[in-house]
């Protein structure tokens, strides 16, 4: 994996205010994107020796807005991606601002969270979901650069996300668009690890 | 007890082994993977001219791949057709097989199938690459010892 730089995006549905939101806006993602733009220089890349490197193609032109037209990856037809509810992973450079793909720059891996605003993010809940997504990046350094890489790395993410909704951190959003709650039904205390008081 | 076609093969000297019949009585037969490409061209011409079906399965944890083939010999005016199977076995760690496709084209997405589930290389097939799953698949998902990876789904949505 020619992984020189990620930049993580995200976008927190919690922090509007949530009367005035749009139940029907079609385009959320340009309304709701936060500048919130990390981009992470691992350090020990010059380490792996084995790692298959996938070189961009250079020679394509920056797609604008690619979209899926059954084309080949150097024509921006097609990304590679990991896409699950809450996580959605694109091996491309998003551009945080016009929201246009570019495909060109497949060295860096893009997380997209939580685009349906089903859970309440505060930006530590966000961080901590970054810093897990930088260690698994990380953990996974040297496996080839393909979908199966990338499902692994959402699927983990999607676990921790769930871990994080057990032991209380992050909520349900009641407001969101679907109420399925599709990481189990609200309840108290899921992992509650204290000793329950007796009553007396 | 012998059947019909491994009388054929013993009497013009093929090496196989009889496996008996299975519930339909029809007969089943192992053949060696260094031979199956030479008796396959000769149940060919023997007038085995339809590949029924073929599969793939693992025989046992840590044990050998198995390759089935039901031949079929179609002629005019039988109703009741000569009928075979053929298992082949190979070895877990190295499972190559040459492929049938050449003899009988309809062999070419059962192989594939097979290649994807269980992993046996078909030698000499055209164009041998996962079908079912998704190409950068890592593992067989057929073969005993295999392990799903921990994969997100929606698991509680209401």
């Amino acid at each position: 994996m020619a992984s020189t730089s990620f930049s993580i995006m995200g976008w927190v549905g919690g922090k509007r205010g949530l009367g005035g939101r749009k139940i029907n806006s079609i385009r959320a993602q340009e309304t709701e994107i936060q500048p919130s733009q990390i981009n992470l220089q691992p350090e020990q890349e010059e380490k792996q020796t084995k790692v298959k490197s996938k070189p961009p193609p250079v020679t394509q032109p920056p797609q604008l807005n690619a979209k899926s037209k059954n084309m080949g990856v150097e024509y921006g037809g097609q990304w590679l991606s990991s896409v699950t509810r809450h996580v959605r992973i694109y091996a491309a450079y998003i551009d945080p601002v016009t929201n246009a793909f570019d495909q060109t720059q497949m060295d860096k891996l893009t997380l997209i969270l939580d685009p349906t605003n089903e859970f309440v993010w505060t930006s530590e809940t966000c961080n901590m979901v970054y810093a897990y997504f930088q260690e698994l990046v990380d953990h996974y350094e040297g496996a080839p650069l393909t979908e199966y890489t990338l499902r692994l790395i959402g699927s983990d993410i999607e676990h921790y996300i769930r871990k994080l909704l057990y032991d209380g951190e992050i909520k349900y959003n009641m407001n969101a668009r679907v109420l399925n709650f599709s990481m189990g039904k609200p309840r108290v205390k899921f992992n509650n690890n204290k000793e329950v008081q007796d009553l007396q | 007890m012998q059947g019909r076609l491994s009388a054929w093969l013993v009497k013009h000297r093929l090496v196989h082994r009889s496996l008996g019949f299975d519930y339909q009585g029809i007969e089943t037969l192992q053949i060696k993977p260094e031979d199956w490409h030479s008796i396959a061209v000769i149940l060919y011409v023997y007038g085995y001219n339809y590949l029924r079906s073929q599969c793939a399965y693992d025989v046992a944890p840590g044990g050998l791949l198995a390759s089935v083939y039901h031949l079929t010999r179609i002629q005019y005016g039988v109703d009741q057709p000569e009928e075979v199977c053929i298992k082949v076995f190979a070895p877990r760690e190295n499972p190559i097989i040459t492929s049938v496709f050449w003899i009988w084209k309809s062999a070419d997405f059962q192989e594939r199938e097979s290649y994807d589930m269980l992993g046996i290389y078909y030698d000499n097939h055209p164009r041998l690459k996962r079908i079912l799953m998704p190409e950068s698949w890592i593992g067989w998902p057929l073969r005993k010892d295999y392990i799903a990876p921990n994969f997100y789904e929606i698991q509680d949505a209401h």
